[in-house]
């Protein structure tokens, strides 16, 4: 403990340094555009800064790259509180109640428990990394293709608790997310599916085209043309920021969110918007008044923003306590690591202390940065809500198209928001939700590749599943869970029956 | 709605006659040349990109940039120079799933992304040949034990890889094909996920490119066994290679090389030629190459052409022994 | 439950929204199921490409049926609202011309084509007004992507 205190000084002194400070700074202010801006994702913006970072030391360019990552964290709120856009595919969770918040009045509130609730959970994870990062990096190692599989048909299950209206619907949602998923190549044999000969969906439809067009684009082709705008109640400054009541109401989610997030964050491989939708259907079980979930529940938003964040600091605990790229944005970390010549490593944190805890340090201030920045920054924004509709959909749709071309400069990613644009325009008429679409895009490659490379493993038994500790208890975990609300459907379609009885019998 | 109409007509003369019109071509370069890396920023191709555009802007006085085109494992990037304008300005940094890619679209009766005779090579920067690592606590002391392993338990010993005909699974079964074993193969989504994989201790093997796993040797995570190269590694001299071992068809290098459109006028690629012999030798690309570990292997004009033609029969022919998976 | 539209009642009765819904994903999980034939299944111990989409299509199939047939008593397709249609396709083309011009005619000038599209025509703005956005935005987003952030935008014919 006092050996940890100490690293953390000379961690701290590294990153209260006053260049070092100024990078952190900078990353931050860049990720938090970044994430604002419709699309481009962190992964965008550590890519295009790379380059940047060649000429400087090794702890003020990951400092930076590591500021841009969190910092979009934060900023992909703000879009999807105001605009129901996900600023960046993590944040779609937020698109729901953010959104609902926002039209309520309570869009200051909204924003405001998303910060917090985002530098909560980055500064307890940050502890978390910096006293537990060797053991739970060594526990994450654990993690293969059987149990992948198990938690992400967890996962899956989590669908099972997001619907809002008919179970049938929302299983039919995911099921077609979850097709849609499967085109591109087939990572097992080779095959392209379901491409027709467009090389670019080779990888998918992609998360980012469909998130912002299911989303954003879907919304603006609904609103645009009504006759009377919706009215987004213009809140006074007084009601800026959130009442007592409303952080009340999230400071169980924040911390529920910031442990669960930090968890599925450091399994590498996983995608932060798993973190943010177990989140959100947590809560949504945990809730007593679970039918507020997408009308502005406050719990919908401050969950989810806690979990994607500390997400985002648990993908560094397998980075940098073993050198295993966790995802492809601390990949690309860990390349910026060996191109400054610092190999990344299960010996990293013992040969460069400085760059390990400097790094930590510059964490808890780049998140107390953010805060600093984004809580001023409520009021500016929601100002922008309002800018008549008619000026605001045209800027929304230019930086949509921006955003989604600018992540791979392709045209068929604009295409593809604009086919999910379309999709989601009727859907919405034929009140389907969307939301299960996109984690279903985003975890069928991931649980098919996951099923098939354990068969691979095993050579076809799927005994392979239970022989696994992580696995089995996972598995067990699930199928528990889908028998606890099954119980619960055939209760409430008894009671349905009973209704429908006891209706007719007062009709009659 | 007349008067609308004139002002919007005026608008838009006046933002054309305001912008500038690209003048008159002279010497070569005159506009920022675009180098395409067709994987995603962090991988080998973009880590070599990067340093090769910064020392060739400075040798052509000219920005060179960029850019990551990513896509179906490499063939979006090197389609969209395939068919881009034969100007110069668009170059590939390519790996050798160059050659493997057409490969495998054949194979699959598809039509090919692009044909490796799209384009003109300019000139090899780097050739790392791949090593066989294994988990440390694997009992396997050299390659022959891994060989002899498994040859008396065929399809019992599995290897992770960056993708199903990727360039580490292409390593793997150069080594299969020669050594006349059978391997179990687990296909990842990508180097990373591979590497994940054999350090998590869920496969036995892994082929992969020597500086990734460097500090993963040194640290004592994984061993590695032989080399697919034609010399040692350098920062592993006590690693065989498998041509020492007696497998002369188990040669494999994960290289990276600059190419341009095929109609590419001579002038040029001469032109561009020169400037990457000359960004090459340029001190802070070789200090750069240093600290990724990876070593410049420099080969140019009828050199290179060589190497690639042999390197690529080498490929195609493993591609097509692999032929299709059938489950 | 009392049907909602008392006029369309019983032409309605037939084309309820969940009926046509739950009609549409059915018809696409056959078409699916259809498309993967020509992928090999494989067998459950080694599944091989059409599996999981085949099973899943499948899924999808019954979950369609399912909101067909338990589809009576929603309203009608008459009922539902698509007042903006008119609108959303408009919107709709601006960005499809946008898609198709971003790398022909290079993005600025896409941009300013598009939004002068939705805010003078669509939107029946002021001329003036719809100019001066028009360019602000295409020039700006340009600005902030292509020289500060340096994503490279496409440059079109004009240099645009």
């Amino acid at each position: 403990m006092l050996e940890t205190l100490h690293n953390l000084a000379v961690g701290f002194s590294v990153a209260l340094s006053p260049s070092v400070l100024l990078y952190a700074f900078v990353g931050c202010v860049i990720g938090t555009l970044v994430g604002v801006l419709p699309g481009v994702g962190p992964l965008a913006g550590i890519s295009l800064l790379l380059p940047a970072t060649f000429g400087m030391d090794a702890t003020r360019a990951i400092v930076m790259l590591a500021g841009i990552y969190y910092g979009a964290m934060y900023g992909g709120s703000t879009t999807s509180i105001l605009m129901r856009i996900p600023g960046e595919a993590a944040s779609v969770m937020t698109c729901i109640d953010g959104y609902a918040m926002a039209r309520k009045g309570r869009a200051g509130a909204a924003l405001a428990i998303a910060a917090v609730g985002s530098y909560v959970a980055g500064t307890v994870s940050v502890v978390g990394l910096m006293l537990l990062a060797p053991p739970l990096a060594a526990f994450a190692l654990r993690f293969g293709p059987p149990e992948y599989f198990a938690l992400l048909l967890f996962g899956l299950l989590v669908l099972a608790y997001m619907s809002a209206g008919s179970m049938v619907k929302s299983l039919a949602m995911a099921v077609l997310g979850l097709l849609l998923g499967m085109v591109g190549i087939d990572q097992m044999s080779g095959y392209f599916r379901f491409a027709y000969g467009v090389v670019e969906l080779g990888d998918g439809l992609g998360v980012v085209p469909v998130a912002v067009g299911l989303f954003g684009l879907a919304e603006i082709l609904a609103t645009a043309g009504q006759a009377v705008q919706p009215k987004v109640i213009e809140p006074k400054l007084r009601e800026l920021l959130p009442s007592r009541a409303e952080w009340r109401e999230a400071a169980g989610p924040i911390g529920r969110g910031t442990v669960l997030g930090f968890l599925v964050g450091i399994i590498p491989g996983s995608a932060h918007i798993i973190s943010s939708f177990v989140s959100y259907a947590l809560e949504k079980k945990l809730s007593r008044r679970p039918q507020e979930f997408g009308h502005g529940a406050v719990a919908g938003v401050a969950g989810p923003e806690s979990a994607n964040n500390a997400a985002t600091s648990g993908a560094f605990v397998p980075m940098l306590a073993l050198g295993v790229p966790s995802g492809p944005i601390p990949a690309v970390m860990l390349a910026a690591m060996m191109v400054h010549g610092v190999s990344p490593g299960p010996l990293l944190i013992r040969q460069q202390p400085e760059l390990f805890w400097g790094f930590v340090a510059s964490m808890y201030v780049g998140n107390l940065v953010l805060l600093i920045l984004n809580l001023p920054l409520v009021g500016i924004f929601v100002n922008l809500l309002r800018v008549p509709y008619p000026y605001l959909y045209p800027a929304i749709l230019t930086f949509s198209i921006l955003g989604v071309y600018a992540v791979n400069g392709s045209v068929v990613d604009v295409w593809i928001m604009l086919g999910m644009g379309v999709l989601g325009y009727v859907l919405r008429k034929l009140s389907f939700e969307t939301a299960p679409i996109v984690l279903g895009v985003v975890l069928a490659p991931m649980i098919e590749l996951a099923l098939r490379q354990s068969l691979a493993m095993s050579d076809g038994h799927y005994g392979i599943f239970f022989q696994r500790p992580i696995a089995a208890t996972l598995l067990v975990v699930g199928l528990g869970m889908m028998l606890l609300s099954l119980r619960t459907f055939i209760r409430r379609g008894l009671d349905w029956r009973a209704r429908m009885a006891l209706a007719e019998k007062g009709e009659s | 709605m007349a008067a609308a109409l004139r002002f919007v007509l005026l608008a838009v003369l006046g933002v054309l006659v305001a912008s500038s019109l690209a003048g008159a071509q002279d010497a070569f370069p005159s506009r920022p040349i675009t180098i395409v890396a067709p994987f995603p920023p962090g991988g080998v191709a973009d880590l070599t990109a990067r340093p090769v555009a910064a020392a060739m802007e400075k040798v052509l006085k000219s920005p060179v940039g960029v850019v990551n085109k990513t896509g179906a494992a490499g063939a979006v990037g090197m389609q969209s120079v395939a068919v881009a304008k034969p100007d110069g300005y668009t170059l590939l940094l390519a790996l050798s799933s160059i050659s493997i890619i057409p490969e495998a679209d054949k194979i699959f009766d598809r039509k090919p992304a692009f044909t490796v005779d799209q384009f003109a090579p300019i000139a090899l920067i780097s050739a790392d040949p791949t090593v066989l690592v294994v988990p440390a606590d694997k009992p396997w002391k050299s390659a022959r034990d891994f060989i002899e392993d498994a040859k008396n338990r065929p399809g019992q010993i599995s290897f992770s890889s960056s993708g199903i005909y990727g360039t580490l699974h292409m390593a793997m079964e150069l080594l299969s094909h020669g050594a006349g074993i059978k391997l179990r193969h687990v296909p990842h989504a990508g180097a990373g996920p591979a590497l994940t994989a054999i350090l998590g201790g869920h496969v036995d093997a892994l082929a992969s490119g020597p500086a990734v796993v460097l500090p993963h040797i040194k640290a004592g995570k994984l061993r590695a066994l032989a080399g697919w190269g034609d010399k040692r590694v350098a920062a592993l001299p006590d690693v065989p290679t498998f041509k020492e071992l007696g497998y002369p068809d188990a040669e494999f290098y994960i290289w990276a090389g600059l190419f341009a459109p095929k109609a590419t006028p001579e002038g040029v690629l001469t032109r561009l030629r020169s400037a990457v012999r000359d960004a090459v030798n340029d001190p802070d690309f070789k200090a750069a190459m240093d600290k990724l570990e990876t070593p410049i292997a420099f080969k140019q004009g009828e050199e290179f052409q060589r190497f690639f033609d042999a390197d690529a029969r080498r490929l195609a022919d493993g591609v097509r022994k692999v032929g299709r998976i059938a489950p | 439950m009392p049907s909602a539209s008392s006029g369309s009642h019983k032409a309605g009765r037939t084309l309820t929204v969940d009926r046509v819904a739950g009609g549409g994903l059915a018809v696409f999980a056959v078409f699916v199921l259809w498309q993967s034939r020509a992928l090999p299944l494989g067998s459950l111990a080694n599944p091989g490409p059409a599996y999981m989409p085949m099973a899943l299509a499948t899924l999808l199939l019954a979950a369609g049926l399912a909101i067909a047939i338990l589809g009576r008593d929603t309203p009608g397709v008459g009922s539902l609202g698509f007042g903006e249609w008119r609108h959303a396709v408009a919107i709709f083309g601006a960005c499809a011309f946008a898609a198709l011009g971003l790398e022909r005619l290079g993005y600025r000038l896409t941009i300013f084509l598009a939004l002068l599209f939705l805010l003078g025509v669509v939107e029946r703005k002021r001329p003036v007004v719809g100019v001066v956005f028009a360019v602000g935005f295409a020039a700006g987003t340009y600005f902030l992507f292509d020289t500060l952030l340096r994503v490279q935008l496409p440059r079109g014919p004009f240099g645009l």
